[in-house]
């Protein structure tokens, strides 16, 4: 400790600086979101060859694609020749090639360069040599994750985050995550920093206060003890509630695999760096934020259904309503806590209640990523 | 006439070129027949061998010009002149082109430097 002591019963945040400071920011892409697997899009979005996104992943643009025989690829968003931004659009399809806006270097869906002016004249250019540098990717639950990493760690650390929640892997494979369809997708653009919205997402002492209508369906949370402070537990609906909507009406029609123990539950899974995962048993809400600035993030939400209801065109607008309540209320919170991160006062940071103690370990792991340790 | 390769070394909907002064592109369509024209773009120096083969036309990979194979005619710009055709005759399975003995429709930048000039 630096300064006073505290009471046992609280135990300290990160510091004010932490959340402002575009240096600490800076180190937070590169030993964070450049070293670790990023979950970047639904592998949905890229419906045929040649579709493509473009995602920020830290401080690097990344074009992720897919080829001719399907697979996945994703690049450094960067020309080979003299460095121009290769595509400019965020989403869009080419038909068999990209090609640089500027000089018209050439590259396939494989990365390769396969045309440039006088290129039949400079036989010693390697075409491999002088494609698209790839990243590393793996696609799991539906979404296509890149690692910028030169030696990627092994995908397992991601998996592991889901067991440390659930117990298992199993339970998660349960929901089919990668063959449900996305229902909705509501991008929001959040005015705080990354760590405040995991901070956020980890706890449910804030729950009674600012999600009357959450805590309604999920009348535990009234406890403030967040699905996350517990393995494998998942917080059970109300007695009253037929469904997770936004005024307890039925939902829509639950995931096969699902099992009796898990219906009626609701279960939260924080997977590090980006990603948040709900539960429930007729719908998967699956979150990925985008760091852009110390105090600017980036959500992507997606509400996942099985294909025949999305298909169908059934109402699925009271689940979306629910969450999207609750993403708002959550975000306004994190938003009117970003200002005063930079304040004298909060310079030393705050304090953790015991229901939010479990967030004290998300802030060491980001301490070990940045190499700054704990002062405790 | 000058040996390109064996018929079974070209799969159909694949280029070959040719690396002679200019260079000459011979492609072999999905329908099975083989065609052969200048390799280089009349617009700009690209290789038409990199370019999309479909049906009797290819599509320049740089700017998106397309020539008919048949006729070496463009059939949608930029490029503006047509590139030469060339001859083929298979024999016991192997490809040969005889050169054309018109002048070329080089681009600018090629013709310049064969005229010996800065390009
Ligand atoms: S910078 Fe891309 S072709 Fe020149
Ligand atoms: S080089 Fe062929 S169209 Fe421009
Ligand atoms: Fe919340």
């Amino acid at each position: 400790m630096t300064s006073t002591s505290l009471p046992d019963s609280l135990i300290t945040t990160l510091p004010g600086s932490a959340y402002t400071d575009p240096e600490i920011f800076a180190q937070e892409q590169e030993r964070i979101f450049e070293a670790m697997w990023f979950c970047a899009v639904r592998s949905s979005d890229l419906a045929r060859p040649g579709a493509f996104r473009t995602v920020e992943v830290g401080r690097e643009s990344i074009l992720i694609t897919r080829a001719r025989d399907n697979s996945i690829r994703a690049f450094f968003n960067v020309c080979r020749h003299r460095g121009a931004k290769l595509c400019t659009e965020e989403t869009g399809e080419v038909k068999r090639a990209f090609q640089c806006p500027y000089h018209a270097w050439t590259y396939d869906l494989t990365g390769k360069l396969v045309a440039a002016p006088n290129l039949t004249k400079m036989p010693d250019v390697g075409r491999s040599e002088y494609g698209l540098v790839g990243v590393a990717t793996r696609e799991w639950l539906g979404y296509v994750w890149v690692c910028l990493a030169e030696n990627p760690p092994p995908f397992d650390e991601v998996v592991q985050d889901v067991v440390a929640r659930l117990g298992d892997t199993e339970s998660i494979e349960r929901y089919d995550i990668d063959n449900l369809e996305v229902g909705k997708r509501i991008v929001y653009d959040v005015k705080a920093n990354w760590k405040l919205i995991v901070e956020n997402f980890m706890e449910c002492y804030h729950c009674a206060t600012i999600h009357p209508e959450l805590t309604e369906v999920l009348p535990e949370f009234a406890d403030g003890y967040a699905a996350q402070y517990y393995v494998g537990h998942g917080a059970e609906f109300g007695a009253e509630v037929k469904g997770f909507t936004v005024d307890g009406s039925e939902g829509l029609d639950r995931i096969p695999g699902v099992t009796e123990e898990q219906d009626r539950r609701y279960y939260a899974i924080t997977v590090r760096p980006q990603v948040f995962i709900n539960l429930v048993p007729d719908h998967v809400i699956f979150h990925r934020m985008y760091p852009v600035a110390a105090d600017r993030t980036i959500v992507e939400c997606d509400w996942l259904y099985l294909k025949h209801v999305v298909e169908s065109g059934k109402d699925v607008s009271r689940s979306v309503e629910l969450f999207d309540l609750v993403n708002r209320q959550d975000f306004d919170a994190c938003e009117r806590c970003q200002p005063a991160m930079s304040s004298r006062l909060y310079a030393k940071g705050g304090v953790l209640v015991p229901s939010e103690h479990h967030i004290g370990e998300f802030h060491d792991f980001v301490q070990e990523r940045l190499g700054t340790g704990s002062s405790q | 006439m000058i040996p390109v390769c064996l018929l079974v070394e070209l799969p159909r909907g694949e280029a070959y070129r040719l690396d002679i002064d200019p260079p000459v592109s011979v492609f072999h369509t999905d329908d099975g027949e083989v065609f052969a024209i200048d390799d280089t773009c009349t617009h700009q120096d690209a290789s038409l061998a990199d370019g999309w083969l479909e049906g009797c036309e290819v599509e320049c990979p740089l700017h998106a010009s397309k020539f008919d194979l048949r006729t070496g005619a463009v059939d949608a710009p930029p490029a503006k002149r047509p590139v030469r055709t060339h001859e083929v005759f298979v024999v016991d399975g192997m490809i040969y082109v005889q050169p054309s003995t018109e002048a070329p429709n080089l681009p600018p930048c090629i013709a310049a430097r064969l005229a010996g000039e800065p390009a």
